[in-house]
């Protein structure tokens, strides 16, 4: 990395962190006049949400800084996204298609997630609220995407998931496609109950888990998609 | 309450003596039971959500035959809306209703939009204290609410006084049927506080930049607003003969907000809010969502034996026992999804737990966690109302629970 990008790199990483969200626009147009691509944007922002997250669970931080984060990372990638769109160099470490099942209409967690998953390297599909099981598995199929996030605050979603489940295993989907849960409707116990395949507290600790699955896929996933 | 009448044959207390005690921290004759169904009960009946919530007719018919076939239990979770303008105002977000916005059998829902601006803080610390809250959510309601849209301050103010004699009018006449059962009311008055009020008006990523570069507005402009809110509350609730307000703090858990920026933010107001409620003679009910563990030493400062904790089981309800307990009667927390998921043995086992580790000593309402969800299995609230006829007893220790 020239000795240019590395300065834009260190400049725009002290003012993430710094939660410096006016001052985002600016340090992201440095990034690029500095000759950043896609690549070396999601290289800049991985460890910065790596540390917030961290704060975050030791709770340092709370939602307030989570919330920022991302609208920082959702700034400034969307800045190197219309520059930076067709960089072929981007890896990321998996696929995941997220969304708010039937029986529910609550964003905010989901929304939250989508963020920090795609900040911490995955691409995203964030599909929505109230999405039919048929139109999940449709996403799924389409984007080839190996992690189902589904978002419940209400329990009138649990339906939803089992059917979402049962299509998955009707289109031999299922061994493919590992499924997390969360929001407030969640608890440990459905996971079996509803025949998925982990349950997450908050956003971080489902980054943990997405994480934890992509390193046991073993191999990063290469795409010319821009950040989603 | 009126009535003398027990809810269980082996009560010795009626069901407002019960819960009178639970919240002086006394220990009752057994745990009081309040069963929050509001939207379990159209389902349970078979009856469309839109005929329910549109309908007092309906509506009563409907909790009617939910009081004989699950219950009885002993407070009345009163929270039917016959205004939609009331409910806005209490509620401070666009809410989507069966029949109106939504399917005929679906569920209500809030609906997340902005409505304040950053300045809507300086002319609430700038404006008058008297009559400030009720002043704000009149100037705010237009903005979110369509049965409020257009209207200036002064005829909005009347119509919400018409539209609030009706829901009295309604409540009091509801609530006889209630009492004749021996059934306690929960709910004198409801309303979201102001702090939560801000972060649902403002959405939660503009409040968290606003907590980032002016906190210090948001705290003055809660407090500004606390003492008009708990006159507003108690004159509401002396008309509906209940004397309880119910505190909804949405957005002022850990889960939202750090233990300093409650203590420093959200709680002076709160503050003013509580004790204003205790010295008018009424019991202020926290309805605490979201994970409240870390805010409860500093509301140890609240006074003690006057308030009731709500909390909807993403606190640990045991460690709040252990922290507060001492301080504030706790009310919950069997979880939305064990009333789902789970078997009644399970739901018991729960309730059995709650009963000898939160109820120890008293100062305890069994209840579901923020509310019994309209897909509950029905034998799982009932495994509810088995546990404290079983368990709840104070002096009839039966087997220890099963250890979580």
């Amino acid at each position: 990395m020239p000795d240019s990008l590395k300065s834009a790199v260190t400049d725009f990483q002290t003012k993430f962190l710094a939660f410096d969200i006016d001052a985002i626009p600016k340090a992201t147009r440095d990034l690029l006049s500095a000759g950043c691509g896609l690549s070396d944007f999601l290289t800049a922002c991985i460890p910065c949400m790596e540390e917030i997250g961290n704060k975050f669970e030791a709770g340092e931080y709370y939602l307030p800084q989570l919330v920022v984060a991302g609208e920082m990372f959702k700034i400034a990638s969307r800045q190197v996204k219309a520059v930076a769109a067709t960089d072929s160099g981007c890896k990321y470490i998996g696929k995941i298609v997220l969304a708010t099942p039937k029986g529910d209409i609550h964003d905010l967690g989901k929304d939250i997630f989508a963020v920090l998953a795609e900040a911490s390297g995955f691409s995203v599909q964030n599909v929505g609220v109230d999405i039919e099981p048929k139109i999940l598995v449709q996403e799924i199929e389409k984007t080839g995407a190996t992690i189902l996030g589904l978002s419940c605050l209400l329990t009138t979603t649990y339906a939803s998931v089992r059917e979402t489940v049962r299509l998955l295993e009707e289109k031999g989907l299922r061994n493919s496609t590992r499924i997390v849960i969360g929001g407030g409707a969640t608890e440990k116990s459905l996971v079996e109950k509803l025949g998925v395949d982990a349950q997450t507290r908050d956003a971080y600790e489902g980054i943990g888990i997405i994480k934890s699955w992509a390193a046991q896929t073993g191999s990063d996933i290469e795409t010319k998609e821009a950040v989603a | 309450m009126n009535s003398a009448k027990r809810i269980y044959p082996k009560d010795s207390m009626t069901a407002q003596q019960r819960f009178d005690a639970a919240v002086r921290l006394e220990t009752p004759d057994r745990v009081p039971l309040s069963l929050m169904l509001y939207y379990f009960a159209p389902v349970y009946a078979g009856v469309s959500m839109h005929q329910y919530m549109a309908d007092p007719g309906t509506y009563a018919s409907v909790m009617k035959k939910v009081w004989e076939e699950v219950g009885p239990w002993d407070i009345y979770y009163n929270i039917h809306p016959v205004s939609r303008l009331i409910y806005s105002y209490v509620l401070m977000m666009r809410t989507l209703w069966p029949g109106y916005e939504l399917a005929e059998d679906e569920m209500a829902k809030v609906e997340e939009i902005t409505y304040m601006n950053p300045e809507d803080y300086d002319s609430v610390i700038d404006g008058p204290e008297l009559l400030g809250d009720t002043l704000f959510r009149l100037r705010m309601l237009g903005r979110f609410c369509k049965e409020a849209e257009g209207a200036g301050i002064a005829s909005l103010a009347t119509r919400m006084i018409i539209h609030l004699a009706r829901q009295v009018r309604n409540w009091r006449k509801d609530f006889k049927w209630w009492r004749e059962q021996g059934a306690a009311i929960q709910i004198g008055c409801q309303a979201e506080m102001p702090f939560d009020t801000f972060s649902q008006a403002r959405n939660v990523l503009n409040f968290s930049m606003d907590l980032m570069r002016t906190p210090e507005k948001i705290g003055q402009a809660s407090t500004r607003l606390a003492a008009s809110y708990a006159t507003f509350s108690v004159t509401v609730a002396r008309l509906m003969g209940v004397p309880t307000v119910q505190c909804y703090c949405h957005r002022s858990s850990n889960s939202f907000i750090s233990p300093k920026q409650f203590e420093e933010l959200a709680l002076p107001g709160l503050e003013v809010v509580v004790n204003r409620i205790v010295d008018a003679g009424m019991t202020p009910i926290l309805h605490c969502d979201g994970d409240w563990l870390k805010n409860l030493p500093s509301m140890r400062r609240l006074p003690a034996g006057k308030v009731v904790l709500q909390l909807d089981g993403l606190t640990d309800i045991f460690r709040a026992k252990e922290v507060i307990g001492d301080r504030m009667c706790i009310f919950g927390d069997v979880p939305a999804a064990l009333l789902a998921e789970g078997t009644p043995t399970e739901v018991g086992e729960y309730c059995h737990r709650l009963i000898e580790e939160v109820g120890k000593g008293g100062g305890f309402i069994l209840a579901a966690g923020c509310e019994v969800p309209p897909n509950a299995k029905a034998e799982c609230v009932r495994a509810m109302v088995d546990a404290v006829k079983k368990y709840g007893y104070y002096g009839e220790r039966v087997s220890p629970p099963v250890a979580a």
